[in-house]
């Protein structure tokens, strides 16, 4: 049956599941509505290569215009501000109205901002999208002592970027550790050391009392009363599912869309998939948001096919990575839940892992390392999560023993 | 097929069955590959960004990055899933005298 497929949010989700319902669905129409006047493209270069010039726009996009025409997939650079789930239509600012059978709502997630005076809310810069990286590009060029605020993954990416580009940096972090409290204290800790090897200085436990633009240079008051000269703030202070959209309306919101494993909200023919979505996890047998690569990726696809009418369960075990300097951090499956930690390795240089386990079996695990150390490793740990078998301790504790051992086929 | 471009890489018990041995000749870096099946061989980077693939993991037929999890077919060089998009170059291999061979164009 040809059906009208509606696509809200033109990201990495949306595209991904745009080609996986041509895959199993060749006659329905497939629209996607984007905000953005840029077919869709990928993020996490934006806080990394992209700011280091290695690499370019053109680099990023994930398909050019002619995937799109073959697989006859439209794409429409419009931004809706309202939706009637009950008639199914969407309305766009500029009068637009589109009739949908199926929609996929994809609108990801957004910055949060900093509470300040209204004077300086156009002082502070965020990273989120392409035009937003551009201009830190082009401002940082002549800025020497830049101010990241917020210890989080984006921020010290931005922070690693432009410490390369030979910046004076600081990071500010309300928390005690960097990355949050999912990640080891210890883990924080190298990637921390790493930071401060490069010139870079970390102040941690430390909350922002009151920031004053002197002279187009800014102070920054901290509640200790250290006072922090700068010339260009960056804030990366986390970020919330892209929903007020639908605040008024019966869509079910906790944290995002809530969704059940097949992708589908409390809407019938309503989809959410990406960073928007709070999904249901059988595995982990409980509800879950991610800002990933890896998830957006294989959410899209999942929602594509149960859009299509292909029902499948969404299963994939949680995986994402961060690169700041010559390091790469990945965080696989959960690590909020355990009864035990075993630790595999000690030298940045080879790699360290923690491994959190309950009942024995493998939930989730985080390790950091120079590239390519602690790759192997967490991939055969998703895939031991995923096949929840009992682990030999002795073989995960000791960097000697190769994990492959673990993969019974 | 002229002789003198078969290179040496070692002999056929430097590498574990499902496994790869990483091996450079003047600045280029392959990778060697055991599998069910033979010997195999691609470029030692990773086409999505310059890392090497030594640390990867191979399953079946595929390596997968170390980096990001792009998945290459090592036999066809194939890029199979994301963020790898752009293939990696394969080579042939042989065995002689329990000695494994690559040609490198
Ligand atoms: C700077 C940065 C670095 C990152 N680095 C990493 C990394 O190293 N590793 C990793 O695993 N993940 C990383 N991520 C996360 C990853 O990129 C995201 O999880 C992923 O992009 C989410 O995909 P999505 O499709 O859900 O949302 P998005 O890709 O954000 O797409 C949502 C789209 O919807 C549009 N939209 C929203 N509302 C509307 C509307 N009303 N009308 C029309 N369009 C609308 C938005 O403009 C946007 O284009 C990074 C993210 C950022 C921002
Ligand atoms: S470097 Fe290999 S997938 Fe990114």
């Amino acid at each position: 049956m040809k059906n009208n497929i509606t696509i809200l949010g033109g990201g990495q989700a949306g595209i991904y599941a745009a080609r996986e319902i041509r895959k199993n669905d060749t006659e329905s129409n497939i629209k996607i509505l984007g905000e953005e006047n840029l077919l869709p493209y990928e993020r996490p270069p934006l806080s990394k290569d992209f700011l280091l010039d290695k690499k370019k726009e053109e680099d990023l996009y994930f398909h050019s215009s002619d995937v799109l025409k073959n697989e006859n997939i439209e794409f429409e650079n419009i931004s809706i501000n309202k939706v009637d789930f009950e008639n199914k239509k969407l309305f766009a600012k500029n009068d637009n109205v589109y009739s949908y059978d199926s929609l996929l709502i994809s609108t990801g997630s957004e910055n949060k901002k900093l509470t300040l005076d209204n004077n300086l809310k156009n002082d502070i810069y965020y990273l989120r999208n392409l035009e937003e990286a551009k201009k830190i590009k082009e401002i940082v060029s002549n800025k020497n002592k830049i101010t990241i605020i917020g210890g989080g993954f984006i921020g010290l990416e931005i922070a690693s970027s432009l410490s390369q580009l030979q910046k004076k940096v600081i990071v500010i972090e309300i928390g005690s550790q960097l990355m949050g409290r999912i990640i080891p204290k210890q883990i924080a800790d190298l990637v921390q050391n790493t930071h401060i090897e490069h010139g870079n200085e970390i102040i941690l436990n430390k909350q922002i009392e009151k920031i004053t633009k002197k002279n187009g240079d800014y102070e920054i008051l901290l509640n200790d009363n250290t006072l922090i000269e700068t010339d260009f703030i960056i804030a990366g202070i986390g970020s919330t599912p892209t929903v007020k959209l639908f605040e008024n309306t019966n869509l079910k919101l906790d944290n995002g869309i809530v969704t059940n494993q097949f992708c589908e909200t409390s809407i019938k023919d309503v989809f959410a998939a990406g960073d928007v979505s709070n999904f249901y996890h059988p595995f982990y047998e409980r509800n879950m948001r991610l800002e990933s690569y890896q998830h957006a990726q294989n959410h899209g696809i999942c929602a594509g096919k149960n859009i299509a009418g292909v029902k499948t369960e969404y299963t994939s075990i949680p995986w994402m990575w961060s690169d700041q300097f010559n390091l790469n951090l990945q965080l696989t499956g959960i690590c909020d839940e355990y009864d035990e930690i075993i630790e595999r390795g000690n030298d940045i240089n080879n790699g360290v892992i923690y491994f959190f386990l309950k009942n024995n079996k493998i939930r989730g695990a985080c390790g950091v390392g120079i590239i390519g150390k602690v790759g192997r490793d967490i991939r055969i740990t998703s895939k031991l999560t995923e096949k929840d078998t009992i682990v030999d301790k002795q073989i995960l504790s000791d960097q000697n023993l190769k994990l492959n051992k673990l993969i019974q086929k | 097929m002229s002789e003198e471009n078969w290179i040496e890489v070692g002999s056929t018990d430097s590498i574990e069955e499902e496994d790869l041995i990483r091996f450079d000749h003047q600045d280029k870096t392959f990778c060697v590959y055991k599998l069910t099946d033979g010997f195999y061989a691609t470029d030692g980077i990773c086409t999505h960004e310059a890392v090497h693939l030594e640390d990867g993991l191979v399953m079946d037929d595929e390596i997968e990055c170390p980096m990001h999890q792009g998945i290459f077919n090592i036999k066809s060089g194939e890029a199979l899933s994301p963020p790898a998009c752009e293939d990696l170059k394969t080579y042939p291999v042989k065995v002689d005298n329990d000695k494994i061979f690559i040609k490198i164009d």
